[in-house]
């Protein structure tokens, strides 16, 4: 499956999200370059969103390997801290206080 | 229509024109159809990953942000740049990325490697394969979980907190608790590097030592057999010499006797070594054991050195 992301980088968050078929490809690009185009005419700053396409398996496969573009910081870190535990590496269990600033 | 052949002129002026904040609609179209003729790299890439069973996450088109700021960031030529199309593996541990990078150098002859685990990128650790596809350069990244996990906190820190933290700037105390965060991990993926060549050679050593118990087995009953049928034939031979039997049929029996006798002997030698063999391999089954200790007991004081240091 291909996914169209349009991330907002400052607020962390996804804005736009489409699924396409594989077969699609020509269509998800289109639609990303529609988006770009968009933003820069909309925009005082030009592009200041991420616009990107991916290609994975599945939602979960995307989650997987591009988990930034879902979770917040305080997800991430909860993560981080669970899978540093199950691997004995020494956690900072002041990380996240940290997350809420 | 997409075009197939740029010029390095022409793509290396988008790229000038890209670092400036504001983009014209052309520049945007032009940047599209370089980003597209990759297409075919990438599909080749990605198809030949699949088929080796690897699922990896493709990324089509980098985004024109993503393009501007690395353009503004390094000393880099859009022309130059390697990960306009690139994918990403995620595997277990350190072990697997090993195996992984080596079968991917296998198949992309030629390919380039970055290797950031040793000289890691302001704390961002992985390994990026640059396999070159008919002149076009697409990128392989392939991360552990724990690297992964790692690249995961810098990234969306940076998205949310601040832009720089990803290249060594932001706040002191975020930028040293990611550095420390990351040479854990480093720690971690060295020993577990460390342990997996010790359990291997562990496993490989008890399926000798497997073997050798086995045979050990093998030669005590056939010993255990021999001395029987040995000693059944000491007491038929007595018998037979009660009867008062010709010399030269005494003298052939006593002779087989002593054949007996001897394979005996030789079954017991043998036997020895077998026994001896067998304790050789328990000790060094059990130095081999001790070593996979000693590495454990040596990360666990590691990590409570780290933990002390970070209190």
């Amino acid at each position: 499956m291909i996914f169209l992301i349009e991330y907002n980088r400052g607020k962390g968050i996804i804005v736009t999200f489409r699924d396409f078929d594989d077969s699609q490809r020509r269509e998800a690009e289109d639609s990303r370059l529609g988006i770009e185009l968009d933003l820069n005419r909309k925009g005082r700053k030009g592009i200041d969103h991420e616009v990107v396409l991916l290609e994975a398996a599945s939602r979960d496969a995307l989650l997987r390997t591009h988990g930034r573009y879902f979770k917040d910081l305080d997800d991430l870190l909860k993560s981080a801290s669970q899978q540093g535990d199950g691997a004995g590496v020494s956690r900072e269990p002041e990380f996240g206080a940290e997350a809420g600033r | 229509m997409i075009k197939d052949a740029f010029s390095r002129t022409q793509i290396d002026r988008l790229g000038d024109r890209l670092k400036g904040g504001s983009h014209t609609e052309s520049d945007l179209r032009l940047l599209d159809d370089y980003r597209r003729s990759f297409g075919e790299a990438y599909e080749t890439v990605v198809r030949t990953l699949r088929q080796r069973g690897e699922v990896p996450t493709g990324r089509l088109a980098k985004s024109t942000v993503s393009i501007a700021e690395k353009l503004r960031r390094e000393s880099i030529r859009l022309s130059q740049m390697q990960d306009i199309a690139g994918c990403r593996i995620v595997v277990g541990n350190v072990v697997e990325q090993e195996q992984l990078v080596a079968s991917l150098k296998a198949d992309f002859p030629g390919a380039s490697l970055i290797d950031r685990r040793d000289h890691p990128s302001h704390g961002y650790r992985a390994v990026h394969v640059i396999a070159e596809i008919s002149g076009k350069p697409v990128e392989i990244q392939v991360r552990t979980s724990l690297q992964h996990m790692w690249a995961n906190l810098s990234e969306k820190s940076s998205d949310v907190l601040d832009p720089t933290i990803k290249y060594g700037g932001g706040p002191d105390e975020w930028r040293n608790r990611l550095g420390k965060l990351s040479e854990s991990v480093a720690a971690y993926e060295k020993f577990e590097k460390i342990h997996a060549v010790a359990v291997a050679a562990y496993e490989k050593f008890e399926k000798t030592h497997a073997v050798a118990v086995a045979l050990n087995e093998v030669f005590e009953k056939s010993h255990s057999k021999a001395v029987s049928s040995h000693e059944v034939f000491e007491k038929a031979t007595a018998e037979l010499l009660e009867h008062h039997l010709p010399e030269h049929e005494v003298e052939e029996i006593r002779g087989k006797l002593e054949d007996s006798r001897l394979r005996i002997e030789g079954l017991s030698g043998k036997l020895e070594d077998s026994r001896l063999g067998r304790e050789t391999s328990s000790k060094e089954l059990v130095a081999l054991w001790n070593v996979n200790a000693d590495l454990l007991t040596g990360a666990i004081t590691w990590l409570d050195k780290l933990k002390g240091q970070k209190q």
